[in-house]
């Protein structure tokens, strides 16, 4: 284990799927970023997550409690962010993926974050390095990562292949339903029609791009992706930036360096500047 | 405030249990004044519904409803109150050892605040072989016309006709005048109260408030609402007096439209001082300030009162009564809920929160509900309340 008498920051997220930690130095290098299947109870998984194996950095003084070691800082985002005990400070997943997200790209004075999680998405706007506005989406998993894993079982597609066969589509074929349940019955109803699944798959990512872009209207000329869904299905990301483009010529956009983990680097900064 | 609630409750079910005495089923902002006046005992089967949503028995008697023909999707009150008769249940036999609500000899509704009070009391008019009496006002007002208070006040007169043969006496004119006159001094008190949250720091916040206007909703019309509010108004000019704080460190001030999620005030209370900001003002509280009654024109000044009421207005009323909130309370933030089974209630369907954003208002909405729990989720409310003070 690195001995080390700095200050390590750490950054928790806390997703509905995966656990995801980062720790930065007093300058604000990355030192080590690591991920788990969130499973329950959490702090217990947190603080797996946290310790890694043996021998590498961690930010407990011992295996057996919850001491945190002298000059170590946890710093807790997502929806689990209350129930880490041992975490010194919380901060909503908002707050963090901005600060995440300025934190490692030089970035216009307006711009929007789409961020999709497990089971939320949100568009972020930013004026003047400051959060002007934000939206979640509402109860229901249209839109979310849960709604493409719900599907891809149902199609008995892993995830990994789904950028692939949407790729192969040739029809845009649309789902039009909110809800992940009927949306479902949609996917069986063309299925039995005998539709190719490169289609299906298609039209599922299409169905995430409308739930998402119908929430609210993007003013500014610049996006950034955050987040786990959009840095495992390129796919999303490329219909996202047609999409965008098609409102405003001007667009740019781009996926953000360590999507997964912008949550986790903007907690941990968080931690390092209060 | 225990006991006075407990004691128009137990009042109420003595009243009941008296074949001389005559129960009155009303709307939260019916005519409790006529019906006072001629000696009815008031029950308000809305206070019934929020009791049903704070204690959470409703989440047993919602479905109960639904399963009954009730939709999910119309007002929770309904659906709990409906739900609770139908299971034979109620919270005031565990409040105050009362069996069951007061069993109505006439049913009286407004639809000044939604027509689901109307197939409400329909139901009960059906169950109870009761007599019922509704009063139809315009809806949704711009501004308050002659004309409409001329309607109102004319079905205020055929229903003081209706409940002459119920009570089986006739109105007394005085006795109207002193009830307007009473409920005028409780509305004003009232009033006075709620403005107390305009003082930095504010001793009071929205919560508080919910408990304290039992008796506005219950009352109005009695002294013992007046004394109640007089006494209210006293402690919290102390307390003002004080800079007592009723959240420890109050940093932002927020503004609460739309109904309480009830089974939820102390979850959203504590979220609130967690983060220290203080809801110090909200349009539901607000909706009990009845500033037109006149002794005087007792029922013309009902009329124009009960039309006038915010839930009956149109959009632009909504918007400029938010903004005159907004500034009079010094507030720094709005949140929205939008209640799924009250749409009457929630104002954030209709571009009013962009409205107010693009005067730089911020503002945030929050999905839930009045009484159902299964339309609400604690971890994105706790989140989208959290981010909205950060970024404010």
């Amino acid at each position: 284990m690195p001995e080390t008498d700095d200050e390590i920051y750490w950054g928790v997220d806390c997703g509905s799927s995966e656990i995801k930690v980062v720790a930065l130095d007093m300058q604000g290098n990355i030192l080590l970023k690591r991920k788990q299947k969130t499973l329950f109870p959490l702090q217990d998984h947190v603080r797996h997550a946290l310790s890694g194996d043996a021998g590498e950095l961690t930010p407990f003084v011992d295996t057996d409690s919850n001491t945190i070691r002298p000059g170590h800082k946890i710093i807790a985002t997502g929806y689990g962010r209350k129930y880490i005990s041992f975490a010194h400070d919380a901060l909503t997943e908002i707050k963090a993926h901005f600060i995440g997200v300025e934190s490692q790209l030089e970035l216009a004075q307006a711009y929007s974050i789409i961020d999709i999680g497990g089971q939320d998405s949100k568009i972020i706007a930013i004026d003047h390095e400051k959060v002007d506005q934000f939206i979640i989406n509402r109860k229901c998993a249209a839109g979310t990562g849960a709604y493409i894993e719900e599907l891809g079982h149902r199609l008995e597609v892993p995830l990994a292949h789904m950028t692939a066969l949407a790729s192969g589509n040739d029809k845009e074929l649309s789902l039009n339903s909110y809800c992940t349940v009927f949306s479902g019955q949609e996917v069986i109803k063309v299925l039995m029609n005998g539709e190719r699944v490169e289609n299906i798959i298609y039209a599922l990512y299409s169905s995430v791009v409308k739930r998402v872009m119908e929430m609210t209207t993007i003013t500014t000329d610049n996006v950034i992706f955050s987040g786990g869904v959009l840095r495992f299905h390129p796919k999303l990301v490329d219909m996202f930036t047609e999409k965008l483009t098609e409102a405003n010529p001007a667009m740019k956009t781009m996926l953000s360096p360590n999507a997964q983990y912008c949550g986790a680097i903007g907690a941990a900064l968080h931690g390092q500047n209060t | 405030m225990t006991n006075v609630m407990k004691d128009y409750f137990l009042d109420l079910d003595d009243a009941a249990k008296d074949p001389a005495r005559k129960v009155a089923w009303c709307t939260s902002v019916g005519p409790a004044e006529i019906l006072r006046a001629m000696g009815f005992d008031v029950f308000f089967p809305e206070n019934h519904g929020a009791m049903l949503g704070a204690t959470r028995v409703c989440m047993d008697t919602i479905p109960v409803a639904n399963a009954n023909g009730y939709s999910p999707e119309i007002c929770s009150y309904l659906t709990s109150d409906v739900g609770a008769y139908m299971k034979g249940i109620t919270p005031l036999t565990k409040a105050f050892g009362i069996e069951q609500v007061p069993r109505p000899d006439v049913l009286v509704y407004n639809t000044n605040q939604c027509k689901d009070v109307m197939h409400w009391f329909e139901y009960y008019a059906t169950e109870f072989d009761c007599p019922i009496f509704g009063i139809h006002p315009p809806t949704n007002v711009p501004g308050i016309r002659q004309e409409y208070i001329d309607d109102v006040a004319r079905q205020f007169e055929e229903l003081i006709a209706f409940l002459e043969p119920i009570i089986g006496a006739p109105m007394d004119p005085v006795k109207l005048k002193e009830t307007v006159g009473r409920s005028l001094k409780a509305t004003n008190l009232w009033s006075d109260v709620l403005n107390m949250a305009q003082a930095t720091p504010s001793p009071m916040t929205f919560f508080d408030a919910t408990i304290y206007m039992g008796p506005i909703v219950v009352l109005r019309g009695t002294q013992i609402a007046v004394d109640y509010y007089q006494d209210l108004l006293t402690e919290l000019k102390q307390k003002v007096g004080d800079k007592h704080a009723a959240v420890k460190q109050e940093g932002k001030r927020i503004y609460w439209d739309g109904m309480p999620v009830w089974g939820r005030l102390r979850a959203l209370s504590n979220t609130f001082d967690e983060n220290n900001a203080c809801v110090v003002a909200s349009t539901y509280c607000n909706s009990w300030i009845f500033a037109d009654f006149d002794p005087s024109d007792p029922l013309p000044s009902m009329a124009k009162a009960y039309i006038k009421i915010f839930i009956n207005r149109n959009d632009q009323y909504k918007e400029d009564y938010i903004e005159t909130m907004v500034r009079d309370f010094n507030v720094d933030g709005v949140v929205f809920l939008a209640a799924r089974t009250c749409p009457n209630n929630s104002n954030a369907y209709y571009n009013l929160p962009k409205k107010l954003r693009d005067k730089g208002i911020p503002t945030i909405i929050i999905d839930g509900d009045l009484c159902d729990l299964r339309c609400y989720s604690d971890e994105q409310a706790t989140t989208l309340i959290e981010a909205f003070l950060e970024t404010i």
